[in-house]
């Protein structure tokens, strides 16, 4: 009798932990249940020296809190296929949001700076604690055109017109020498 | 007598291919730098005040590194053409000659001064700083320029040498820049530290700090680097004394 | 009554390196004398010549210029006019900015310097080229300008250090006559060359330097007479071959 009762209490209890295990498994393996949608039109144009602003939201579609959620951008330019670094064209590249409740939303918002000409791809990325693949937005799609001022802030009359000066009065002087002489 | 002394530098050294071939360098430096600069500012990459700070490093770098190379050779050619003998056999004092070299040295910075005041007025066009700006340029780099002057003037009397006065200047200038322009990141440890508060371009660098970006436009309020270069040109001035001396016992021709 | 020397050295002595140029000298030249310095090749003529004009310092003894010790530069300057060993000019002067130049360093009232520059030009025969760069001088026209600066301030004593080197003969005539005018007027002349034949004709008193010592002194029948020989070559010949 005594045996039969160790006997089920042990199955049950190699029961339970199997399917801890596999509740977690399913868990941490799988992105956090997030829905991140970019509101700002899927292609974003401007010249470079712009500043746009990304709008967006974050939604918690589960049905449980997510804690430490973070979410950033992820830049990359498609003409080089090469990631960008966001040093210049974001100030803040990463906006930690905290906690979300279930079925919350939270606005996103990113201020960014266009700086230089090309196409570029942006995401964004959020991670929360809890799970080990992060979760990410459509793409927007950055169309930056060269900034066509071949004289900013008035600077060629200068730049230009003061060594042409010089150059003529090196020549004024090499002339009174050759006289001179 | 040392205004003789000037006036022949002036016509002899200034006045010549040399002279003005320093000043296109430094002119296209200039165009070239002033561009990139407002470029940057118009892509909004620069603010203003960096950007006359920027300007200002390269200004007062190419001066002192015209000055400095020019200064080289200036009391040490007398010696290399053999014009020297005679100079000194006229009652012309060490004194004046040294005086009316000087002074030639600071009439090439201040031409070099004059051919970046167009850069310096059209970068901070639209803000309050081009008078500031002129004014604490002309004052560091005069200051500075002198205490580099006279320094390679020392040089020159102890080596009576072109090419070895200018390998020497050339290094103490190098030793000097190259600490300048590290960033605030790297000098947080004591040694650092203690190098950036004596040096005269570091200390020429933050004053343009202070009065552009902290708009600190006193003289009082840039005490802390005003007087440190002071200090270097005193240094610098000592040290000359010392090789005058040292040059009056020698002799103008130096027995070997 | 006995004038004191205008330039009297005193044991004078130099070394280069720890070997002597000069050896004890003592040498007078008197008021108004044309004093001929003779010697071979390393004898210390150039080095008694810059000690006398303090350019060079000596180790020992002293020397006397017109009462004032060579250290007194500025009184010194003002006596003096130096045709130097070296040759150096500013090659991009003209021979009148030249001469400007040193005529405001001797500080030549401006009124009287374009007359007096004129007046040297026209005696060392530049005076067509005085708006030439000096650059484009021949070594003879140099030799002369360089004389013509050491006139600039119209000096008591004029010291010259081989003035007739890479003179052509007609260069070297026009010198020696000019020399001879000034020692006529009394300028008291120091001359300095290995031209023996120039010495002889020119100079009241000759001395004769050989390894930093004067080994011998007097006008030229007194040292032809002491050493037996027929001329001033063979009297050199003789004292610096011994």
């Amino acid at each position: 009798m005594n045996m039969t009762k160790t006997f089920i209490t042990t199955c049950v209890g190699i029961a339970s932990l199997l399917f801890a295990f596999a509740v977690n498994a399913q868990t941490t393996n799988l992105p956090p249940p997030l829905s991140i949608q970019i509101l700002s039109q899927n292609t974003l144009s401007g010249v470079a020296g712009d500043f746009v602003t990304v709008r967006g939201q974050i939604m918690n579609t589960g049905a449980t809190t997510l804690n430490d959620v973070t979410t950033y951008l992820s830049l990359v330019d498609t003409g080089t296929k090469l990631p960008v670094d966001l040093e210049d064209w974001s100030a803040e590249k990463g906006l930690y949001m905290g906690s979300i409740d279930a079925k919350q939303i939270l606005p996103l918002s990113w201020k960014i700076h266009f700086v230089k000409a090309g196409t570029y791809s942006l995401i964004i990325v959020a991670e929360a604690a809890s799970n080990q693949i992060p979760q990410v937005s459509t793409i927007t799609h950055f169309d930056v055109a060269v900034k066509k001022n071949l004289n900013p802030g008035q600077v060629l009359p200068v730049a230009l017109g003061t060594p042409i000066i010089i150059l003529f009065l090196l020549f004024v002087l090499s002339y009174r020498k050759k006289v001179d002489e | 007598m040392y205004f003789h002394i000037w006036q022949k530098e002036i016509k002899g050294e200034l006045y010549t291919w040399k002279s003005m071939l320093w000043l296109l360098i430094s002119s296209l430096l200039f165009s070239v730098t002033s561009y990139l600069l407002l470029t940057n500012k118009e892509l909004s990459l620069l603010d203003q005040t960096e950007l006359l700070w920027l300007l200002g490093k390269v200004i007062i770098g190419v001066a002192l590194l015209i000055v400095t190379v020019d200064a080289s050779s200036v009391i040490t050619t007398e010696f290399e053409k053999e014009t020297a003998e005679s100079i000194f056999l006229s009652p012309v004092s060490l004194a004046d000659f040294i005086l009316g070299k000087l002074l030639s040295s600071l009439t090439l910075w201040l031409a070099i001064f004059a051919v970046s005041i167009p850069y310096i007025l059209v970068t901070s066009a639209g803000s309050h700083l081009a008078i500031p700006f002129l004014a604490y340029i002309t004052f560091l780099g005069t200051l500075g320029v002198l205490g580099f002057v006279l320094l390679v003037f020392a040089i020159s009397l102890f080596f009576r040498s072109s090419k070895n006065t200018l390998t020497t200047s050339l290094i103490i200038l190098l030793g000097l820049s190259i600490p300048a322009v590290f960033s605030t990141t790297l000098k947080n440890d004591v040694a650092s530290q203690i190098i950036s508060r004596v040096n005269p371009i570091d200390n020429i660098f933050s004053s343009l700090d202070n009065v552009l970006v902290d708009y600190h436009v006193s003289l009082l309020q840039n005490w802390q680097f005003i007087v440190p270069l002071i200090a270097f040109c005193l240094l610098a001035f000592i040290l000359l004394l010392f090789a005058m001396h040292q040059f009056q016992r020698q002799g103008v021709i130096r027995s070997e | 009554m006995n004038m004191p020397a205008i330039i009297s050295i005193k044991n004078i002595s130099k070394s280069y390196g720890g070997k002597k140029a000069v050896d004890g000298l003592n040498l007078e030249i008197q008021r108004g004398e044309f004093y001929g310095f003779l010697g071979p090749n390393g004898a210390g003529k150039t080095t008694t010549i810059r000690m006398i004009t303090g350019i060079l310092r000596g180790d020992e003894g002293e020397i006397i210029v017109d009462g004032s010790p060579v250290s007194d530069k500025n009184h010194i300057a003002k006596l003096l006019g130096v045709v130097p060993e070296s040759r150096g000019f500013y090659e991009w002067m003209t021979a009148s900015e030249y001469l400007y130049f040193f005529a405001n360093l001797y500080s030549v009232p401006k009124k009287n310097q374009e007359r007096l520059i004129t007046t040297l030009l026209s005696e060392v025969d530049l005076l067509k080229r005085k708006n030439s760069t000096i650059g484009t001088y021949s070594r003879g026209m140099k030799q002369r300008l360089g004389l013509a600066r050491a006139l600039i301030n119209d000096p008591k004593i004029l010291i010259l250090d081989e003035p007739t080197l890479g003179l052509d003969p007609q260069g070297q005539l026009m010198m020696q006559q000019l020399l001879k005018r000034l020692s006529g007027a009394g300028v008291t002349i120091f001359l300095s060359s290995h031209l023996l034949d120039e010495v002889s004709r020119l100079c009241s008193r000759i001395g004769i330097l050989h390894q930093g010592r004067l080994i011998a002194e007097g006008t030229v029948d007194e040292l032809k007479q002491k050493t037996n020989m027929k001329d001033l070559t063979e009297v050199f010949l003789h004292l610096t071959n011994a």
